[in-house]
């Protein structure tokens, strides 16, 4: 058979072997706890694919690992079992195997678990990363880039809106682990951002846009309830770039061909 | 102004690579076979049993008129099946070389206004040479094209370089080319290697276009769509430069071209090869001797876009010979349930897609409405200017399935459907 091999599960494969230098840190600092939640999210998220496996004829992806982990490294501390279990299935479920599993999702699994807990249980307390989580996200990113499997509009819109406004003098950096961490886990999906090359600048931008602007005007929240809620507000805006990125092209186009 | 589009892929051949000879074997048969779908309906020219020159008219199209079709090389009609309802299934001629040569008057220059070009063009069968765009296909007389695209570069994976075709024609080729620009009241295009232009002295209606060799750019489909796109009312023709030459030769001398400059790659040879060989060549004529032992398949076209074929199909300047790789065995039934549910494949937008679409067009938002079978979407992006072997290299990056190339195919017959008066 002649084919190449970008499909679905080489993509989630490299994207994996990506997320590996920032595993790897995150357990290291973590230790065993930080196993046990991996495990615990690596069990749910597998469980459901299973379900819609079996149920429905679904093939379950890599990617529910990719979920587990960013949920791990993200979700707030001391969530009880049921609120844990709830949250994580309704992102799993909601957002990725209703929609026909990876590669058909509107919004990223983990995004929508993590914005469901922030909401759902604002008492939990967001976890703080360590400066070495935000170099090893760097790392993810460079990977990731360098295989083609994110978006680099994406992500080098993002950084770019960020480092111009460490620039201009904004308190930027002292979140940078958890906003690096946001981009590379939650923001440089390549299902769940935009498609268009304008699109995704834009998508990019307006992730670190908004990053910027609660970071100077959101008093109390955590690095990682920002970055989450920024994410969950450029995923969500997505779309709407797309159209305007397609809208735009169209416009150019009929001026030049009539 | 053009742009060079760099935004490609370079994807090699396994196997050998040809060398810097060009071999010329005419085949002892050469058959035209017509698949089931199709409905040609004729009338014969020659009977069956007839012995007939080269360039002669076999049959006439009756859905078309003053289309025929004429012989690829001297022989006797083997076999020529036209059923009842006078639909064509398969015409298969034996070699036979004293059989000569049909000459046709050449057209002097002064005579080539477009009329007498077409009608002459249709009457030697030269005009199959020319493909319409939008839904491809035979060229519409009744329609002037809004541009023609002349191709002197080839990416595909082996693709003979179209620069060697018509080398020492050089004289046809100006003049197909300038029988090509009094067909069209616009401009004809030329697109060729960066750095290699066939043609020096371009003029307001002759529009060189460089390219980088990378695919999808020897593709006509994306120039046409980067510079003229196709639509119902405005159409666009594409011919392949040695096909321009034949035109040429056939106006200038009234001789049909005999051969076509054809590759033979893939891993199941034992040596690729570069030679010339008529339309409808057989291809295990060709390929014999040179094959590997085992099990093989022998496809019309590249690596990416190949049918499997006996003969040498329409307008196909490639033969992939690849070694047939057994299956493991039945897999499980549970596995092939798996697999089989949740088609079409999503497609996960990776630089490597990006890529495959050559970076002109909004290539995710494309190819997503063509596997949704969404029209309206598709052809506000342009997919009226693209044909399926346009898909052909994301099908192959993706590994989709089923593959994006047939469901564009039917997605485009479904338009033409609904297009159709």
């Amino acid at each position: 058979m002649n084919r190449g091999l970008w499909d679905r599960e080489t993509v989630a494969a490299l994207l994996l072997i990506s997320a590996l230098p920032l595993a790897v840190t995150w357990l290291a600092l973590d230790g065993p706890f930080g196993l046990l939640r991996l495990a615990v999210f690596l069990v749910v998220a597998g469980v459901w694919h299973l379900v819609w496996m079996l149920a429905r004829a679904q093939p379950p992806s890599l990617a529910g690992a990719l979920t587990a982990l960013a949920l791990a490294v993200l979700a707030p501390e001391d969530l009880g079992p049921v609120a844990l279990l709830l949250s994580t299935t309704f992102g799993v479920v909601a957002a990725e195997l209703t929609f026909g599993g990876w590669g058909r999702n509107v919004l990223n699994p983990a995004t929508v678990t993590l914005a469901f807990m922030g909401f759902g249980f604002p008492a939990a307390p967001w976890p703080d990363l360590a400066i070495q989580v935000g170099w090893a996200s760097w790392a993810m990113l460079a990977m990731g880039l360098a295989l083609g499997v994110l978006p680099g509009p994406v992500v080098l819109g993002a950084l770019g809106t960020l480092g111009l406004a460490a620039l201009t003098g904004a308190p930027v950096w002292a979140a940078m682990p958890a906003v690096c961490a946001g981009l590379a886990l939650l923001v440089a999906d390549p299902v769940a951002s935009a498609t268009t090359p304008l699109g995704r600048w834009l998508n990019g931008a307006l992730y670190g846009g908004l990053c910027t602007l609660f970071l100077a005007f959101w008093q109390d929240a955590a690095p990682v309830q920002i970055a989450v809620s920024s994410a969950l507000l450029a995923s969500l805006a997505a779309p709407l770039f797309d159209e305007i990125s397609i809208a735009l092209w169209l416009r150019r186009r009929n001026r030049r061909h009539g | 102004m053009s742009r060079i589009w760099r935004k490609g892929l370079s994807i090699s051949v396994p196997g050998p690579q040809p060398g810097g000879t060009i071999d010329r074997q005419i085949t002892a048969e050469a058959s035209l076979v017509i698949p089931a779908s199709g409905d040609l309906r004729v009338e014969a020219l020659a009977l069956e049993g007839e012995t007939v020159a080269q360039g002669q008219p076999l049959f006439r199209d009756l859905h078309n008129a003053g289309l025929t079709t004429c012989a690829p090389m001297a022989g006797r009609v083997a076999r020529l099946d036209i059923d009842s309802a006078r639909r064509l299934r398969q015409v298969t001629l034996f070699h036979e070389p004293g059989a000569g040569r049909h000459e046709w008057p050449p057209v002097p220059v002064d005579q080539r206004d477009p009329q007498s070009l077409t009608e002459h063009l249709r009457a030697t069968g030269l005009w199959h040479l020319l493909r319409a765009r939008p839904f491809g296909g035979l060229a519409d007389p009744a329609r002037r094209p809004a541009a023609i695209f002349v191709m002197a570069l080839d990416t595909r994976p082996g693709a003979p370089d179209p620069l060697r075709a018509i080398e020492g024609q050089e004289a046809a080729f100006a003049s197909g080319l300038a029988a090509l620009m009094a067909l069209t009241e616009g401009p004809v295009y030329l697109c060729h290697r960066a750095g290699t232009a066939p043609v020096q002295d371009a003029g307001p209606r002759l529009r060189l276009l460089p390219a980088a060799p990378v695919h999808p750019w020897g593709l006509a489909g994306f120039h046409i769509h980067a510079q003229r796109p196709a639509t119902p009312e405005a159409p666009v023709w594409d011919i392949a430069a040695e096909d321009v030459a034949a035109i040429g030769t056939l106006l200038d001398t009234g001789l049909l071209p005999e051969t076509r400059l054809v590759s033979l790659t893939g891993t199941g040879l034992r040596d690729a090869r570069l030679l010339r060989c008529q339309p409808w060549a057989d291809l295990r004529g060709l390929c014999q001797g040179h094959v590997r032992p085992g099990q093989n398949t022998i496809l019309s076209g590249s690596l990416l876009e190949g049918r499997p074929a006996r003969w040498l199909l329409g307008a196909d300047r490639q033969v992939t010979v690849t070694a047939h790789h057994p299956s493991h065995g039945r897999g499980h039934w549970f596995l092939s349930a798996l697999s089989h549910a949740a088609r079409p494949l999503p497609l996960i937008p990776t630089a490597a897609l990006e890529q495959s679409m050559g970076g002109a067009l909004p290539a995710v938002p494309l190819l997503r409405a063509i596997a949704s079978g969404d029209a309206e979407t598709a052809r506000k992006l342009g997919a009226l200017s693209l044909l399926p072997e346009d898909l052909a290299l994301a099908d192959y990056v993706t590994g989709a399935e089923p593959r994006l190339s047939a469901l564009f195919a039917a997605l485009l017959e479904r338009i033409a459907e609904e297009d159709a008066p």
